[in-house]
């Protein structure tokens, strides 16, 4: 059948015939919506593309939503807590090899393996941590930085130890210039990474708690021209139920409160990980972070050797950060955010841990202000003294470092709850997509052969 | 054919076309062109006139002190109401020393303790206070801060390779000089570098607030002064080729000189920079007292067994010990 008049011209019938399909589709819908049954079809072929579409849409939104929920537990928690790895690494490492020098003589094992540890450490975490920055060239200028300065500063610690087992004062200097790299450049860009992280993770939290607008209005309209459709064939056929459209408006239905339960368990226990878990991370390694500069700076306090007021004054400036019970401190902070017993009872153990340590800080200015420098050494860095500030220190941050298991687990574990609610949402919103098409063809097919 | 012939000839022609438009380039995922070396903390290039010119002293004689008191007090007896008394009541000496400068003022690594040529001046002193020479409290002292740790009292007395000048005179006193030392240059062992004339716009380095940068600056052939906190970062920034030259007190060059021996100490003296012990304006008893010991270190050849022991390894002649200059009284 040529609908289309024939006219001389260098383009042969056929491709004419495909270039009028749109003008002779459109002039047959208008034909066939005159008549009752032509309105029918039309009315069925619509609901079926309607279905098959939010069919789709649906399953890609659920799928994408199940992967972002996955991506947090495989890929965006672990890179945020290996940057913070490398940070508490690295400042570890500094003050480790300050207590180093302070010790005198060649290094004591116990340090050298803990130094050796902390540049292992940062150095594969740097390198998980910059695989993922690609795109975010914000990350990647601080990755480069630290994957440039770390071998320097590597190399200026062990130049000063070659020349502390000489016995020259050329090693305090290069000592010295590698921790002012350490403080200038590594840390700062460190810091700098985990921001950017944790603040990567937050985004992908808030993508996995969104409501996927799109899917869900695709239903409503589909649950919509459903009922309308309904009543439409009610009016014309005097028929008060078609079991075709309701299976269809059935599977509809249990679609969207299948997904609506889904979607809101899992975003309830996102949101809950991200508050007991991550958002207590963070307030801990915070708490970490403070804790690891005031070592550093009372170290170097002593290094200095009367010559480190300021060391002494970001000691005690960060002091308030994890002390007294104001919302200013860090470890009462994460101790409101703590979901278990356990973690609390951890952070109330570090909490004490900072008392003591304070204590026996206190302790070691007078003795340096009063002359007794040796003494102030030792009660500084010995491991053997049971109340040294190496010890409380060391105990503050392995209780921090328990605690920020404990949150982390808490997040792994609301995160693959969040998960687990998806099970099967992204086939089951398929099938019953393909379900409700079924049923519409059905009961109009029905109605259809009714004007036979 | 003819069809053959006209699809072979398109053939070809579309694999030219795409041989020559499938420019393809090989990337560089990491392009590094620099990277800045690391330097010590509080290093200053060119730093400004303010921070080491001081305006002009009246002239004097630097190397004259207070003459010490007829007969020394017995250690442990210090006369009633002197600036001796009051330190032996709080046990203790503070003396603002260094701990960066390799045979005058340095820590230790192995033992950890202060060791050197000013460091033994300093037992001395609290050998005569207290009879015991270790009643020393240690307080490290940049060369920026000596002048101001003894004016807000934070400390009894500087021994820091500290130059007696007319203008230090007029915020200080020093005791009689005991040991004259004088500016020189030190450079790299391959260098051929001799004075600082040669060295116009090229970067020499110096401790800030010393007289050594203020000389630099000041230098006709215009140098670039750049400062540093310690003596021994000027050693480090010359090994990580970041100046080409270090010029100060030949004493402290020479513990340079002992830590690295691919550096080298070159031309004359061409500054004479008397140490003295610094006490604070006020206390003039004390600089008295602390002259009376130093005239006793060098009558009993202590003087002279403390600079074998730490100026002797340079190899430089032992100088008689500096002749004491009395102030009029």
């Amino acid at each position: 059948m040529v609908t289309t008049p024939v006219s001389e011209g260098p383009a042969t019938p056929g491709t004419r015939r495909v270039l009028s399909l749109p003008a002779t589709a459109a002039r047959s819908v208008r034909k066939s919506a005159a008549s009752t049954p032509g309105r029918l079809f039309l009315i069925g072929v619509s609901l079926v593309v309607l279905a098959l579409l939010t069919g789709v849409v649906g399953a890609i939104a659920m799928q994408e939503k199940q992967s972002t929920i996955d991506s947090l537990i495989d890929h965006r928690e672990p890179v945020a807590a290996a940057s913070q790895q490398i940070y508490r690494s690295l400042s570890d490492a500094d003050a480790t090899a300050a207590s180093a020098f302070l010790a005198g003589g060649t290094i004591p094992p116990a340090l050298r393996d803990r130094y050796d540890m902390d540049i292992a450490t940062a150095g594969a975490n740097l390198a998980k941590a910059s695989a993922d920055v690609s795109g975010d060239p914000e990350a990647e200028r601080q990755v480069n930085e630290l994957a440039q300065q770390l071998p320097v500063y590597t190399g200026l610690v062990e130049t000063a130890r070659a020349y502390n087992r000489q016995g020259f004062p050329a090693g305090a200097a290069y000592l010295r210039e590698a921790s002012g790299l350490m403080r200038a450049k590594l840390l700062p860009a460190a810091q700098e990474l985990y921001e950017i992280d944790s603040a990567r993770l937050t985004a992908a939290q808030d993508a996995a708690t969104s409501v996927p607008w799109v899917a869900l209005g695709l239903v409503v309209v589909l649950l919509g021209a459903l009922v309308v459709a309904q009543m439409y064939l009610t009016r014309r056929t005097n028929r008060l139920l078609n079991v075709g459209m309701m299976v269809a408006t059935g599977a509809v239905v249990v679609a969207l409160l299948w997904g609506s339960v889904a979607l809101l368990l899992e975003s309830s226990r996102v949101s809950n990980g991200r508050e007991h878990g991550t958002g207590q991370v963070e307030v801990i390694v915070q708490a970490r972070i403070v804790a690891l500069k005031m070592r550093a700076n009372e170290t170097l306090t002593l290094v200095a050797r009367g010559d480190g007021g300021e060391y002494e004054d970001e000691f005690q400036n960060l002091s308030e950060q994890i002390t007294g019970d104001g919302s200013n401190n860090l470890i009462t902070r994460a101790r409101g955010l703590a979901a278990g017993q356990e973690t609390t009872d951890l952070l109330a153990a570090a909490q004490k841990n900072v008392d003591d340590w304070l204590a026996a800080h206190k302790k070691i200015r007078e003795l340096d202000d009063g002359g007794a420098y040796g003494d102030a050494v030792s009660l500084a860095i010995s491991p053997d003294a049971k109340t040294s500030a190496a010890n409380m220190f060391t105990q503050l941050d392995d209780n921090l470092l328990k605690a920020l298991r404990e949150a982390r687990q808490q997040f792994a574990d609301d995160t693959s709850g969040a998960s687990n609610a998806m099970t099967g949402l992204t086939p089951g919103v398929g099938v019953l997509a393909l379900l409700a098409a079924a049923g519409v063809t059905m009961g109009i097919r029905d109605r259809l052969q009714e004007y036979r | 054919m003819r069809a053959v012939r006209t699809s072979l000839v398109f053939v070809v022609l579309l694999f030219a076309v795409t041989a020559c438009a499938g420019g393809g380039r090989p990337v560089d995922l990491a392009n590094v062109t620099s990277v800045p070396g690391p330097s010590p903390v509080g290093v200053e290039e060119n730093p400004s006139q303010s921070a080491t010119s001081t305006a002009p002293a009246p002239p004097c004689d630097p190397m004259a002190s207070f003459r010490p008191p007829a007969s020394m007090p017995t250690p442990g007896q210090m006369p009633d109401g002197s600036t001796m008394r009051a330190i032996q009541d709080t046990g203790k000496l503070i003396a603002g020393v260094d701990q960066n400068t390799f045979l005058f003022g340095f820590r230790n690594p192995t033992t950890g303790s202060l060791e050197g040529f000013d460091i033994d001046r300093v037992h001395e002193i609290a050998a005569a206070i207290f009879g015991d020479p270790n009643k020393v409290q240690f307080k490290v002292v940049t060369s920026n801060n000596r002048i101001d740790a003894l004016e807000k009292g934070e400390v009894h007395v500087v021994v820091r390779t500290f130059t007696a000048n007319c203008a230090r005179w007029q915020q200080i006193n020093f005791s009689n000089t005991y040991y004259v030392a004088g500016q020189r240059l030190l450079v790299d062992r391959q260098s051929n570098v001799t004075s600082l004339d040669q060295l116009g716009g090229k970067k020499v380095c110096a401790a800030k607030g010393s007289t050594s940068i203020k000389t630099i600056t000041e230098h006709q052939a215009k140098p670039i002064p750049v400062q540093v906190d310690n003596w021994s970062d000027c050693l480090i920034m010359l090994q990580q080729g970041q100046v080409v030259a270090v010029s100060t007190d030949d004493t402290i060059l020479a513990g340079m000189v002992a830590q690295d021996p691919n550096v080298k100490m070159v031309g004359d003296r061409f500054t004479q920079e008397p140490y003295g012990i610094g006490i604070p304006k006020a206390n003039v008893d004390m600089v008295r007292f602390v002259n009376g010991v130093l005239a006793q270190s060098i009558a009993d050849g202590k003087w002279r067994d403390s600079y074998d022991k730490w100026l002797g390894r340079t190899g430089e002649q032992a100088p008689a010990p500096p002749a004491p200059v009395y102030l009029p009284e």
